[in-house]
């Protein structure tokens, strides 16, 4: 690890302690709820960045995901007496599978045409959730009844909005490190080299398509687990949350966060969700957050490949060199 | 029975022109500048708001449906000379994610703009119909059509015949070549973008009056005008007028089949993805190609 | 129903009292204790949401409480304190629903809720307003939650017993024998309340089908040719106004003014959609209206009129939201009135409303209850309008439906001896 890397992960072991030990103190009910769900889509946000920093790939369709994880959750939810935290896994997993199988057809794209592909999916999976909805406790593999939801299950140690946060913020934690585990070791010097040029990687003994696989599966694992505590955080899910425009929204916000460490995904995550919650509060409107969201994916795209995050580090690095 | 499918048909067909028209418009600024632009339909969306908004003042209806021509061609040029010039050599991928900026822009200032309220944009051609197989199809429908046929035999025989025309099939191929020979660049984009945006507004037009006049609604048309573009290849326009009307007659068909009818929108994203697998065949599964 | 007996004579006692005070007071709307002086004490927090955003504006029902409000505030408000009314809109975004409702119930922490109107919030909140014990008045329900919690109580009636009166009517006047509903596929909305008209149907032994429709469709054409090809003689718009509208116009393309039978719930009784509609549909199109006419004359209904001239805002709307709003907000004040001042807490409030039992206005047909439930439908009976000349007639005065999902409404009823 050089020393950059190692203050980067200290930072985020500290900052993970205060929010999930300090926060919840001083902060109202709202904003605790709003937290949440901004480190849920920051989870999911970290998927995004992974397959587009690593591989360069555009993945538009990461709503679907969360959706497809979200409705595994709830399923099994009303099916099954498993533990919730298994339960999340369990949607993270089959998501990941499933992001797989998606990817496989796409391997052989890349640029604008995967870009369209994952659109195309994201618009699929919209109208897939609205014609079959989420479970909501009624009978059948569908699970759906034409009735008001029945309850979502939390974990028994997270039943309030709090500790519900402090275990999704925990979830992130994790997250984050088993993306940095990828990033430093095996898949993430197989994604590096693949990036380089597919062919030279090939040459070096490297499975290609396994390691790209990989990425998706990952990728998809991070979203199923978003859709699932998403599930148990507003404790039921609905098809309008799920919209192919969300997924470009998400996608163009990992942007801005910048894609390449933990902390962009953190501030896509609270641009999502915290700025426009924040207008809501002040009585601005929601039409602002978009402008500023337009005109900072532009900006990002521009000048800023990095994102916000790769602003702040890039100033932490000036300062560690300093000394 | 066999009545029934002629209504179908014909409906579909009037629905897979709006998919063709649109599909057409990103086709034509795809292969000019290499933008394959998202924000097509929140310019088409922002062209039926300023239509509404000048009749609603009282003017004159052609003068509104003017109006809406020339906000589709100014937001149009206007991104076409401030922001894409800056990304002119950048990847075909990137350019168009830059695109996702502007039609969250233009999402968002529409949104500020006209709050949500019940409005209707009628054209005159609404009130007149004919009946075709037991469908009355209003003249708008017949225009939406008919414009996109034009459209896309008067681009053909534009990008054949004339000599701006070769200047875009030039660009298109190769900009750095087409720099070297002294194309004006600059002004043959322009164009280009200037020609997309007349028919993102005159798009925006029919959308707002056949369909519905709500900014969200009309801007993310431009997905399943973008599956349209997808079964043209992005290159080309006749493949890209069918390939609309085709998804919109199977759409309509599916209406009939009682299991697949809730999932009939699917139809246009099926379709582009059969049609990038199709595109795709005979590469290798692991080599990616450069777009 | 004798119901409507009582209330026939209600309305007309309401009418001669109306009549004096209107000599007594010109112009001047009447409100809560209607001192005329500004109550100063410590302000009661109630709050409010609404979803305004694509693809409906559902804030009728927190501007007409908003505006009586002020009025109660200017007149002497809850025993010299004023209500600080909060109003919060969830934008049809369900975790922002959460959030909002979350922050008025437990960060402001105010007594009760009044006039939400949404399509999503009461799906998400109910479990929150049931932990913690709050009672929500709300004024434009659309979803079965609503209907089926035990802290929600709503003024409006919902598609249900709106579509399946608009469906009472069709039946009996205008000869419908095979209806289609036509509505979004939302679980708790078009899903629950087109299921329910189909057992209305075959509960009568007609036939009745399901047209769901994905909210964002761009192709209603195609919906309205499944209509067609289903051979069914009425058409029943279980749809908010502007995919509602939507319809007609592709159905007055195709000449489809004689080929159904139009009825539609409440949503399409509002100011603008005459101006929308267009003479097409003038005469061929019959709507169920959940509260009283806007031009009524009942006492209620020309307070309403005066209180949203005086209080209201410019862009505020009037619909039957607003007048289910102003009446729910009514109510909530006269219980509040019978409370001692000092003593007005959420507990205390939450009892004063589940107290509510058999009060009565001109807007709606039957009284209004609360009461102690796991469910609560108090309003189940409309009238009947026909679009005409860019307006509305009144067809038929106050009916109730006979559908089997009021059974234990009605058993509630007769508990609480409203019958």
């Amino acid at each position: 690890m050089d020393p950059l890397q190692k203050t980067s992960t200290w930072i985020g072991v500290a900052l993970l302690a205060l929010t999930v030990l300090i926060l919840p103190m001083v902060l109202g009910a709202l904003w605790i709820k709003v937290l949440t769900s901004a480190a849920i889509f920051a989870l999911a946000a970290s998927g995004v960045a992974l397959v587009y920093a690593q591989l360069g790939l555009i993945n538009l369709a990461q709503i679907a995901l969360i959706g497809v994880g979200g409705w595994i959750a709830l399923r099994l939810n009303y099916a099954t007496d498993l533990p919730v935290t298994l339960l999340v896994i369990i949607a993270g997993g089959l998501t990941g599978v499933i992001g797989a199988l998606f990817a496989l057809p796409a391997l052989r794209m890349r640029g604008l045409y995967l870009a369209l592909v994952t659109l195309m999916v994201a618009a699929l999976a919209q109208i897939f959730f609205n014609a079959f909805q989420f479970p909501n406790g009624g009978e059948g593999f569908w699970g759906v009844a034409q009735k008001s939801a029945d309850a979502v299950r939390r974990p028994g140690f997270a039943q309030s909005d709090t500790a519900y946060f402090r275990y999704v913020m925990i979830a992130l934690g994790v997250a984050f490190m088993l993306i940095g585990l990828h990033k430093s070791s095996a898949p993430g010097r197989a994604w590096a080299m693949i990036r380089q040029s597919e062919a030279n990687a090939m040459a070096a003994g490297i499975n290609v398509t396994f390691f790209k696989l990989w990425a998706f599966a990952l990728s998809g694992f991070l979203a199923g687990t978003s859709g699932a505590l998403l599930a148990g955080a507003l404790g039921q899910l609905d098809a309008r949350s799920f919209l192919a425009g969300e997924g470009i929204l998400l996608f163009a916000l990992a942007v801005v966060g910048g894609v390449f460490s933990w902390l962009g995904a953190i501030v896509a995550g609270l641009l999502y969700k915290l700025l426009p919650a924040i207008f809501n509060d002040l009585g601005l409107s929601a039409d602002i957050a978009m402008i500023i969201f337009g005109a900072a994916l532009m900006h990002a795209i521009m000048t800023a490949p990095e994102g916000i995050a790769g602003q702040i580090m890039g100033a932490f690095k000036k300062g560690g060199s300093d000394d | 029975m066999l009545k029934v499918y002629g209504l179908f048909l014909v409906s579909g067909l009037a629905v897979g022109s709006l998919y063709a028209l649109a599909g057409i418009g990103l086709v034509i600024l795809r292969r000019s500048t290499g933008f394959l632009n998202f924000a097509y339909g929140a310019l088409a969306a922002a062209a039926a708001m300023v239509a509404w908004q000048v009749a609603d003042w009282g003017a004159w209806p052609p003068l509104s449906w003017f109006a809406a021509l020339v906000a589709g061609v100014v937001l149009s040029v206007a991104y076409g000379r401030l922001v894409a010039p800056a990304l002119a050599w950048r990847e075909p991928a990137v350019k168009a994610v830059a695109t996702l900026g502007y039609m969250l822009i233009l999402l968002g200032v529409m949104g500020l703009i006209w709050d949500d309220e019940l409005r209707k944009l009628s054209l005159p051609t609404d009130k007149i119909a004919v009946t075709l197989l037991g469908v009355r199809v209003t003249v708008t429908r017949l225009i939406a059509l008919g414009v996109a046929v034009a459209a896309v035999i008067a681009m053909i025989l534009y990008l054949d015949r004339s000599r701006m025309g070769l200047n875009m099939r030039a660009l298109a191929d190769d900009r750095d070549h087409a720099a070297l020979l002294g194309i004006p660049i600059i002004k043959v984009e322009t164009l280009a973008w200037g020609i997309s945006g007349a028919l993102a507004g005159g798009t925006g037009l029919l959308f707002g009056s056949l369909v519905r006049l709500e900014p969200t609604v009309i801007t993310f048309m431009v997905i399943p005008a973008t599956a349209a573009a997808i079964v043209g290849r992005l290159t080309s326009l006749p493949m890209t007028l069918l390939g609309g009307l085709f998804i919109g007659v199977i759409e309509a068909m599916l209406t009939l089949y009682k299991p697949l009818a809730p999932l009939r929108a699917m139809t246009p994203f099926v379709i582009a993805g059969l049609m990038i697998l199709w595109m795709q065949r005979g590469t290798s599964l692991t080599f990616a190609s450069k777009d | 129903m004798k119901t409507s007996l009582i209330l026939a004579t209600a309305a007309t006692l309401g009418l001669s009292l109306m009549g004096e005070d209107a000599k007594a007071d010109g112009h001047a709307p009447v409100c809560g204790l209607n001192t005329g002086q500004a109550a100063t004490g410590e302000p009661i927090k109630v709050g409010g949401i609404n979803g305004n955003a694509p693809p409906g504006d559902f804030s009728g029902g927190t501007d007409g409480a908003a505006a009586y409000f002020d009025c109660v505030n200017a007149n002497g408000g809850i025993n010299g304190r004023p209500i600080d009314y909060l109003v919060e809109n969830d934008q049809w975004n369900p975790e922002l629903a959460g959030q909002v409702a979350t922050k008025l119930v437990k960060d402001e922490g105010v007594v009760a809720l009044v006039g939400n109107g949404s399509v999503v919030e009461m799906a998400v909140n109910a479990p929150l307003y049931a932990a913690e014990d709050v009672m929500v008045m709300a004024s434009g329900c659309a979803i079965s939650e609503c209907y089926e919690s035990s802290h929600i109580v709503s003024t409006n009636q919902g598609p249900l017993p709106s579509g399946i009166g608009a469906l009472k009517f069709a039946i009996e006047e205008l000869g419908a024998t095979n209806a289609a509903c036509i509505g979004f596929n939302i679980p708790n909305n078009g899903g629950w309340a087109c299921d329910w008209m189909n057992e209305y149907m075959s509960s009568k032994g007609l036939q009745g089908t399901s047209i769901l429709m994905d909210p964002t469709a761009v192709d209603l054409n195609s919906v309205y040719l499944q209509a067609l090809a289903e051979g069914v003689d009425t058409i029943l718009l279980m749809l908010p106004a502007g995919p509602a509208i939507g319809l007609l116009k592709v159905a007055e393309e195709q000449g489809g003014r004689e080929m159904f039978k139009w009825v539609s719930p409440t949503p399409l009784y509002e100011p603008g959609v005459g101006e929308v509609l267009g003479d097409y549909w003038s005469d061929h199109l019959y709507i169920n209206i959940e509260l009283n006419t806007f031009d009524s004359d009942g006492a209620d209904n020309q307070n309403w009129v005066k209180v949203m001239d005086t209080y209201g805002k410019d862009d505020d709307r009037r619909d039957t939201f607003s007048q289910s709003g102003y009446i729910s907000a009514k109510f909530f004040v006269d219980a509040l009135l019978d409370l001692d001042a000092d003593r007005i807490d959420r507990p205390s409030v939450t009892k004063a409303i589940q107290n509510i039992v058999g009060v009565e206005s001109d807007l709606l047909c039957d009284p209004y209850y609360v009461g102690v439930a796991d469910r609560h439908m108090p309003n189940h009976s409309g009238r009947m309008v026909v679009f005409k000349d860019g307006g509305f007639e009144l067809m038929r005065d106050c009916y109730d439906i006979d559908t089997n999902y009021l059974e234990p409404i009605l058993a509630q009823e007769t508990a609480l001896g409203l019958d």
